[in-house]
């Protein structure tokens, strides 16, 4: 489904390159989990920003479903994020003004789907998310759990094919961190939704079905859950990790 | 770094990012400081008598001006208190005491205002000048550029900013001694929590408040006081209970029409307002109510200066106009008393080939020449002041031997037989009738008058009378098609003539009309009145002006009052006294109109502007997100616009609902002739609002552009 190709990424002018991303390649199947782990500073939210177009390559090519998203002309890009792309933020990201409700149909506004049929569409799928009793709700009247769960609504509602989450878990309490992940494995377990998460978390990770782990740029290590159980394959992840504290010749 | 640098610092960025705020007060200050100007000038208030007044009007709405003022700069001190409270927080939080910081958070507002003061009074003082220059071209004097302004204005001006900014700066200081770390830092946060409370009462609000306005605004057009002071109360209700219930009121309508809140943009622009308006609810209901009072200020000018300059060219056509009601002598309109008053008039004519004797006999006499080749020459009245009507004489005496005119008459107006034009006039338009008879007019008069007033020849057929009348009764009487009957002659309608003709008031060329009737029929007809009308050759000085008046007060006893509106035995007029009469009282009341005008629309227009673009952060967070989730560029600039446009439409449109009718109501309430027709009515509303709007527009557009800048950045 997605194909990312030795892609680079510099920051700054002639005299002061810093180099975010360095010639990463993976490719990514439709129904896939897939979690990327780093340290702060490794280009993960780069890697993101530039799968979901808000930030440009400065070499390599994505493409998604064959198409190469670094082509296209702007107004062909914001029609790809809103048709094919789902976000999920640390800070939620939600409307302040909205309710919940809206802040879900605002994505199928943004859409023009049918006014209609919006607030059906969102009542499904917040009943999949179990908060289809606080849609009337403000974002400041509901808790941080609920509120990424709205986002993880808004993120799938116009039937998105890849969802892209940035540290969803960042700013939530274990219990919600808990709820938050199993709803979005149920999230690609049952509507088969592409997920691309980005976390530091391994708990977090071990519950994608692939974990990519990047330093400095570069992808460092990739680990496949199989038919591993969970708790087995988030200690494999701790043990990636200390690895990954340690020099890249440890590794290899 | 001192605390005094700090606050420099600070005043310095405060006024860039409060720019609109600071040229507000600047152009505020500027006005003020003019019209102060005005209060202490001796030069324009030795214009005229009417001029002392002056001061006492622009004191009077620079009071509540002061008081606008006052709120603005309360306002947006409290607000920039609000926006700025996590730092003036942080202050505390690292040892500066909160009495330092309310001195800081003072320091720095005195400077701005100071700034703001200084930079008003040097620029009111060029739009004194132009105050100035305009009065004196009313009252026709020399304007000479002097730079020359009172002290005590520059005085005022800083009395009236010192006690505003004092006030307003003390309390905040007050609430900044008494604010703990916590407070301020979550000072934002406070606001914030009560944007989107909910209650019933609220949508109870809304209903009534519609419904006050549905009711309300009809009670303003019924032109009776008690209803228009109820309807003036249900307008100010519908005002404050429409903002304040807005936000519960318009989600509620979505709530049963979700098709429509998922269209477009609708779901952005209606939260993004009816959150805003849950916050600024007082403060939108405040601002509309400026707005109304702005257009009614501008309209009331406006309808002011169509009334006062209808009154001058409505009252007299003549440079000096002398009438007097005829005596029960003329009454009995005995031959005698028709040969003499027309002998009076005659004696300052002669026709060519005629002589006085043979014209002395005129109406009705069978010698007279055919009534379309009868011209009656006018000359000066030295030569003739011997035969003038008694009435008359004091004042033609010392015109002979002190102005020299161009053309003068003296002539008789009669009384017609019944009163059925006046009937006709009285049941088909606005009237307010005088006489109890249509006033006649010899043709041989109206002819040589019409000559000495520059109009153009006005032929009468035989068996024919002319309707000359006031412009707004021009195309009624262009349909009266009866026939009259004068002294025992059927005469059938002719031409019909609105050019001024000193119809306004009672004892003139009829009041509003007259019937202009072969001079032959009117000898067995009683006299109603007699005029002197004169045109000079250059306008009347101040000092020739005074002495009729003089002569004219000996005349009356002493007690002649308002020059024109005695209804005694005699009235005088003259255009010089009439037109600074005018320009005195419009200086008087247009002038602080507009002024009251311009500082109300400028005070809320800030007021909206800078919550609009204290926003922007908020605003380019959401585009942001916008833009992430897929939102097209140009529909965000769209939904920008929009949201703009509603925000600014919202507090403007009530007004123009309330507005509208009141002054149409009030064009209505002026005497008829004023207002010539719904057409003129119509551009002078339009003149009003064109000017609010071009106000707006400016406040609107730097809104948008700096908007635009920040929030739809790439």
């Amino acid at each position: 489904m997605l194909q990312v190709k030795s892609i680079e990424k510099y920051y700054g002018n002639k005299n002061n390159v810093t180099k975010a991303l360095d010639r990463i390649s993976f490719d990514v199947e439709e129904g896939e989990f897939i979690a990327i782990m780093g340290a702060s500073g490794s280009g993960k939210t780069t890697l993101l920003n530039c799968i979901s177009t808000i930030d440009t390559v400065s070499a390599g090519h994505i493409l998604l479903n064959g198409e190469d998203i670094a082509e296209l002309p702007p107004t062909e890009l914001a029609r790809f994020r809103r048709e094919k792309l789902g976000f999920v933020f640390q800070d939620f990201n939600l409307l302040d003004t909205l309710t919940l409700e809206e802040n879900i149909g605002l994505a199928l506004t943004i859409n023009h789907t049918t006014p209609h049929t919006v607030r059906d569409k969102v009542q499904d799928v917040a009943m999949r998310l179990r908060i289809d009793d606080i849609l009337n709700k403000f974002p400041w009247q509901v808790s941080g759990g609920q509120k990424q769960r709205a986002a993880c609504a808004r993120a799938m509602v116009a039937g998105q094919s890849l969802i892209l989450a940035d540290e969803p878990t960042g700013a939530l309490d274990s219990k919600a961190s808990k709820n938050l992940l199993e709803i979005m494995s149920k999230m690609n377990r049952d509507c088969h939704a592409t997920i691309l998460m980005v976390t530091h978390d391994a708990y977090s990770a071990s519950y994608a079905t692939r974990v990519l782990f990047l330093k400095d740029g570069r992808l460092f290590n990739e680990l496949i859950r199989g038919n591993r159980t969970r708790s087995i394959f988030y200690h494999e992840i701790l043990d990636v990790l200390g690895l990954l504290g340690g020099d890249i010749s440890d590794v290899i | 770094m001192t605390l005094s640098k700090l606050s420099l610092r600070n005043a310095r960025r405060q006024a860039g990012d409060y720019l609109i705020y600071f040229v507000t007060v600047v152009l505020s200050a500027a006005l003020i400081h003019a019209f102060n100007g005005l209060v202490f000038s001796e030069e324009l208030s030795a214009l005229s008598s009417f001029m002392e007044s002056l001061p006492a009007f622009i004191i009077m709405v620079s009071i509540l001006v002061i008081c606008v003022m006052g709120w603005l700069i309360h306002y947006v001190t409290t607000f920039m208190l609000s926006r700025r409270s996590r730092e003036l927080g942080t202050y505390i939080l690292i040892g500066l005491e909160n009495s330092q910081v309310a001195r800081l958070f003072f320091l720095e507002n005195l400077i701005v205002g100071g700034a703001a003061l200084a930079l008003g009074l040097v620029l009111g003082g060029m739009i004194f000048q132009v105050l100035r220059a305009i009065i004196l071209s009313l009252f026709h004097a020399p304007y000479t550029f002097s730079l020359a302004l009172s002290p005590m204005a520059v005085m005022l001006t800083f009395v009236y900013f010192t006690v505003i900014y004092l006030l307003v700066l003390r309390k905040s200081r007050k609430s900044i001694r008494t604010m703990n770390i916590h407070d301020l830092i979550y000072y934002e946060k406070k606001n914030e929590e009560e944007a989107v409370k909910k209650s019933r009462s609220r949508r109870k609000l809304f209903t009534a408040a519609i419904l006050s306005g549905i009711t309300g605004t009809p009670l303003l057009l019924t032109g009776n006081m008690p209803l228009i002071l109820l309807g003036t109360i249900c307008a100010v209700f519908f005002l404050y209970g429409f903002f304040l219930s807005f936000s519960s009121g318009v989600p509620a309508w979505f709530e049963k029409r979700p098709g429509k809140k998922y269209a477009s943009h609708a779901l952005l622009i209606f939260r993004g307002l009816s959150a805003k308006l849950t916050t600024m609810g007082l403060t939108m209901a405040t601002v509309s109510l400026l707005f109304t009072v702005t257009i009614i200020s501008e309209g009331t000018g406006m309808l002011f200066g169509t009334l006062f300059q209808s009154r001058v060219e409505g009252s007299t056509c003549f440079d000096i106009f002398i009438g007097t009601e005829a005596s029960d002598l003329d009454g009995n309109a005995s031959e005698d008393d028709a040969a003499h008053s027309t002998a009076a008039a005659d004696s300052f004519q002669t026709s060519a080939g005629t002589s006085a004797d043979d014209t002395s006999a005129s109406p009705g006499s069978t010698s007279l020449p055919a009534a379309d080749t009868f011209l009656r020459r006018i000359e000066n009245p030295e030569t003739c002041i011997e035969s003038a009507a008694p009435e008359f004489m004091p004042y033609l005496e010392y015109i002979g031997s002190e102005i020299p005119l161009r053309a003068s008459m003296q002539y008789n107006i009669y009384q017609g037989e019944n009163r059925q034009v006046t009937d006709y006039i009285d049941q088909n338009s606005e009237y307010y009738s005088y006489y109890s008879y249509d006033p006649l007019m010899a043709y041989s008069d109206y002819a040589a008058l019409r000559q000495m007033l520059g109009y153009s020849d006005a032929p009468l057929e035989p068996g024919h009378y002319i309707i000359h009348c006031m412009a707004y009764l021009g195309n009624l009487m262009e349909n009266y098609n009866q026939d009259i009957s004068v002294s025992g002659n059927r005469l059938s309608p002719g031409s019909v003539y609105t050019e001024h003709f000193s119809q306004k008031l009672w004892d003139g060329n009829g009041r509003a009309f007259i019937l202009v009737v072969p001079d032959e029929h009117l000898a067995s007809r009683p006299v109603s009145h007699k005029i002197y009308g004169a045109m000079t050759n250059v306008p009347l000085t101040q000092a020739q002006d005074d002495r009729l008046q003089e002569i004219h007060e000996n005349q009356m006893g002493g007690s002649a009052g308002l020059t024109h509106f005695t209804t005694g035995y005699c009235t005088l007029m003259t255009k010089t006294s009439l037109t600074r009469e005018y320009a005195a009282v419009s200086a008087c009341t247009i002038f602080p109109l507009y002024y009251l005008a311009l500082i109300l629309t400028m005070a809320a227009a800030t007021i909206l502007t800078v919550q609009q673009l204290s926003e922007s952060i908020r605003y380019r967070q959401q585009f942001t997100l916008l833009g992430k989730l897929g939102m097209d560029r140009l529909e965000m600039a769209q939904a920008l616009r929009k949201q703009l446009a509603i925000y600014y439409c919202l507090p403007a449109l009530p007004p123009l609902l309330i507005s509208i009718p009141f002054l149409w109501a009030m064009g209505h309430t002026f005497e008829p002739g004023t207002i010539n027709g719904p057409g003129q009515l119509t551009g002078i509303l339009g003149t009003a609002l064109g000017l609010f709007f071009l106000i707006y527009f400016v406040y609107i557009l730097m809104a948008y552009s700096s908007l635009k800048k920040t929030v739809l950045t790439e």
